[in-house]
């Protein structure tokens, strides 16, 4: 048995092209799900049970399924209706790629919902008690003060989470699509040689999930500069 | 059941692996840290999809390669898929706990570990009697999150052939031709244990900070 470097390079191409899918499925559904994931934060702390309760349910549904079953209930599950065929979001619905990046979106939704919970709850009290003093209305506090230090204090979580995401997309691979799981798993059927090809393909998802943990950390360092002791 | 037997092999193995990984991450060994870091990074970073087909189909390649240098008539070795998917879900979690456990060891109170060495105990006895239950404590909320992704994890398995309820769910669909239901069914039967989870690791929480409780 040996390690076959012809056959990596060979299918570096069709890697590369697996990699364009995976990283539309993870933009789109994490900026979808980051949009899902504010409103569900108003609804929880809004303070009224008709609002909380939703998303109370969302959050806990969402988070406590297999992100590969939500896939499955939506792919394969939701055409059992026939108002679902002859709706309005049938060309969608009908799409794997659309199937997965609603799935992906409302799991994203929920995880980051409870992300950006613990950052509004991380806000210092005595900040919101000295704008109340000052006159500064409920939703200019919420704008003005809470949501940039509620964002700083969310970040490194955030972070992980988008890192989980992109993990995520390899499960696109189950519903036919061919991200850069999927392609690795049709170049396996064809050589059958699976240590070259997926794990060239995990070194590829290393380095995104490394760039990720990059960038953020760079966000955060420019973030909370104000907390350093200036120099000299 | 199949998961329910998937999830404690893999919770036990992955316990294990994080014990020792994090011991390797704490040790003053140059070598036993660099592995132990290449391990949680690798692990981390791949996702759980490609990691479980990595050890499935590279096991059946591998050990077909081993079988074959001492019987060449042998053609191919089929390796049990259920036994692949515990390994590489622990290998997954285990990379997880290496990270939890580390915080936590760091987390205990050095006078303890100083008095169990004044008290004459030898550095296996300290890690087992003092630095275990104190740091279990401390990694208490993260395990249970470990515990509840690990529980989901076990979905993938039904992508290597396991036959356990996605899969399951899959062959009834093609009989009854009500796919929504079906995956319904799994998805709360997924929701009921992930909150039998949540509920034991909050009762396990209370009891291990019942010391601390009564004093307020």
């Amino acid at each position: 048995m040996t390690f076959d470097f012809g056959l990596v390079f060979s299918s570096i191409p069709k890697m590369l092209e697996g990699l364009g899918l995976t990283i539309e499925l993870l933009l789109l559904s994490s900026f979808i799900g980051l949009v899902l994931a504010v409103i569900t934060l108003l609804m929880r702390i809004s303070g009224r049970w008709f609002l909380v309760a939703p998303a109370v349910v969302y959050i806990y549904i969402f988070r406590g399924t297999p992100i590969l079953v939500q896939i499955f209930v939506i792919y394969h599950g939701l055409p059992q209706f026939e108002f679902i065929r002859e709706g309005i979001f049938w060309p969608f619905l009908r799409e794997p790629f659309w199937c997965c990046v609603l799935a992906l979106s409302l799991n994203a939704g929920a995880y980051v919902s409870e992300i950006l919970r613990g950052g509004v709850l991380g806000v210092d009290k005595g900040l919101l008690e000295a704008a109340s003093a000052l006159g500064i209305s409920k939703p200019h506090r919420f704008i003005y003060i809470t949501s940039p230090i509620a964002i700083r204090l969310s970040l490194p979580a955030y972070s992980n989470d988008i890192i989980s995401m992109t993990k995520a997309t390899a499960l696109a691979s189950t519903v036919t699509l061919l991200d850069m799981t999927g392609v690795a798993r049709t170049l396996v059927a064809e050589t059958f040689a699976p240590y070259e090809i997926f794990i060239s393909v995990a070194i590829i998802y290393m380095v995104i999930a490394w760039l990720v943990q990059k960038g953020f950390g760079l966000a955060e360092q420019r973030m909370s500069r104000h907390l350093k002791p200036t120099a000299g | 059941m199949i998961i329910l037997r998937i999830f404690a092999i893999s919770l036990v193995l992955a316990v294990i692996i994080g014990l020792i990984g994090s011991a390797m991450k704490l040790s003053r060994s140059r070598l036993a840290q660099s592995i132990a870091n290449v391990y949680t990074v690798v692990f981390r970073g791949t996702p759980e999809l490609l990691v479980l087909l990595i050890v499935y189909f590279g096991a059946a390649v591998t050990l077909t390669a081993i079988a074959q240098s001492f019987d060449p008539s042998i053609k191919f070795i089929d390796v049990p898929p259920f036994w692949a998917g515990a390994f590489a879900i622990a290998l997954i979690v285990g990379a997880y706990m290496t990270e939890t456990f580390r915080g936590a060891f760091l987390g205990v109170e050095p006078g303890l570990v100083e008095a169990a060495r004044a008290l004459g105990l030898s550095n296996f006895q300290t890690f087992v009697y003092v630095r275990i239950p104190q740091m279990w404590r401390l990694a208490l909320p993260n395990f249970g999150n470990h515990m509840l992704s690990l529980m989901k994890d076990t979905a993938l398995i039904s992508v290597i052939g396991v036959e356990e309820i996605l899969f399951v769910a899959e062959m009834a669909t093609t009989v009854t031709l009500k796919p929504f239901t079906m995956y319904i069914v799994v998805a709360l039967i997924y929701l009921c244990i992930t909150s039998v989870i949540t509920l034991v690791v909050m009762a396990l929480e209370k009891y291990a900070n019942k010391h601390l409780a009564t004093s307020r």
